[in-house]
């Protein structure tokens, strides 16, 4: 089945829109109306999609100057649809799911907080504390009792450093309670990287986000901290529907390849 | 786009980043010969799930103190075999611990 | 495209709009690379209803040099049109 269409997102209006606004590869975006809501496309042109730097920054760039007219669900990058038919099937199955979300974000951004800690020393700090305190056995153990020992020992410094990391996280998230309806939280993505939080703002309280995000600056410390947005609410959108295709194991084997002859 | 970022430490942050985006498992080949692989890499994947949370539910008991002497070193045997397999396994499909990473969803990755 | 860019190093603006791109062409991958609506997956393995395992065949954008690289690659495991 060939791929004929790229989507862009989720709106919730059903009318046309300014035909002058162009996607990837410089094609029309059009919307696809159905009942009160739509899907914002363009046509795939003959080319292979690129999916390359470019591609990415255009993407973001429609969905975010739809943003300023519409409430959008931004599709993820790269979701293609054989046709309209595909589309305005999409729109029947998660209908409820797409008003929901549409209806939950109107009026909302989101903004993104990172916090870079420094990780390293502190996992050493704690690991050195640890092996100093260690009862270290007189006899050597057997096999089975020293692998579990220094499972058991990595597993508590793994769990102390977990700890601290969430009393910073706390101290930081602290900072945004008060101004955001939903949040993200994602811990330890790195060592380094204590958080990468999301929030869900009112449009409203925008200013009174970003200034508390100076007073988080100027707190003090050695951690260093990113902001970024407003952006389209990437990640709060939650469909309740399942929605990937499920595989018994015999039938994922013959996907895989099948695979191949759409390469 | 109207996006900002504010950040003191672009590059700091930049760097960190990628290392997020290094750990992601490439796309899967599918020919013939990767299409076994993506088959093995699978199956590992799951083991190596049933490996981690066997050795994170005992790490839990040692802590609560509720195995015997006995238990530790057999259960400790059996992990470090269990360990010592999967190493060689993945040695022999040539695959990294980051390629079997699984993402659980809500729960987050599995590594 | 304007960006309104605040950083307080501004020693060389030239590499600091550089480090700037960089970190805010990340900052979009986080977030449109996994995020969004997720209509389609690949494959999933399922257990009592729980999805277990996805096993992305969708194209991962690594770095910014990577990326690079593929322009012009083939597109594979785009996702799909459901059914």
């Amino acid at each position: 089945m060939t791929i004929k269409v790229y989507a862009y997102g989720v709106i919730d209006s059903n009318e046309k829109i300014d035909e002058a606004m162009k996607g990837l590869n410089d094609a029309s975006l059009f919307n696809i109306p159905y009942r009160d809501i739509g899907i914002v496309v363009s046509d795939l042109n003959a080319q292979i999609q690129k999916e390359d730097k470019t591609s990415v920054l255009k993407h973001e760039e429609v969905v975010e100057k739809l943003m300023d007219k519409f409430t959008i669900l931004p599709m993820r990058f790269l979701t293609l649809f054989s046709g309209k038919e595909q589309v305005l099937l999409i729109m029947k199955d998660y209908y409820d799911d797409f008003i929901g979300n549409l209806d939950k974000l109107r009026e909302k951004i989101e903004f993104g907080v990172k916090t870079i800690w420094p990780g390293d020393l502190i996992k050493e700090r704690i690991t050195t504390a640890h092996r100093k305190s260690d009862n270290l056995p007189l006899v050597a153990s057997s096999s089975g009792k020293s692998f579990m020992e220094e499972k058991f020992e990595n597993y508590k410094i793994d769990k102390e450093f977990e700890e601290e990391a969430d009393r910073c996280i706390a101290i930081v998230d602290g900072f945004f309670s008060k101004f955001t309806s939903e949040k993200r939280l994602e811990k330890l993505k790195t060592d380094n990287l204590l958080l990468s939080a999301s929030y869900l703002v009112d449009k409203e309280k925008r200013d009174d986000f970003k200034k508390a995000f100076e007073e988080l600056r100027g707190s003090g410390g050695d951690l260093k901290y990113l902001l970024s947005g407003p952006w389209p609410p990437y990640n709060f959108i939650v469909l309740t529907k399942p929605n990937a295709k499920k595989f018994g194991s015999v039938d994922m084997v013959d996907s895989v390849f099948q695979r191949k002859d759409r390469i | 786009m109207n996006t900002m970022i504010e950040t003191d430490f672009p590059e700091v942050f930049a760097d960190e980043m990628e290392k997020l985006q290094d750990a992601l498992p490439k796309k899967i080949e599918a020919n013939p010969e990767n299409a076994e692989k993506g088959l093995a890499k699978l199956v590992l994947t799951l083991i190596e799930l049933i490996r981690k949370l066997m050795e994170k539910q005992a790490m839990r008991r040692v802590e609560a103190g509720s195995l015997t002497d006995e238990e530790i070193e057999r259960v400790g045997e059996t992990l470090m075999k269990l360990e010592n397999k999967m190493k060689e396994l993945k040695e022999i499909f040539g695959l990294k611990d980051e390629e079997l990473n699984l993402n659980l969803g809500p729960l987050g990755d599995l590594l | 495209m304007d960006r309104p860019i605040k950083t307080t190093q501004d020693k060389n603006s030239y590499l600091d709009l550089r480090k700037q791109e960089r970190v805010t062409l990340l900052e979009i991958l986080d977030r449109a690379l996994e995020k969004g609506v997720v209509i389609s997956g690949d494959i999933v393995i399922s257990v009592a209803d729980v999805d277990l395992v996805y096993l992305g065949l969708k194209v991962l954008l690594s770095s910014v040099e990577t990326m690079e690289r593929l322009r012009g690659a083939p597109l594979s495991g785009a996702t799909e049109e459901p059914t």
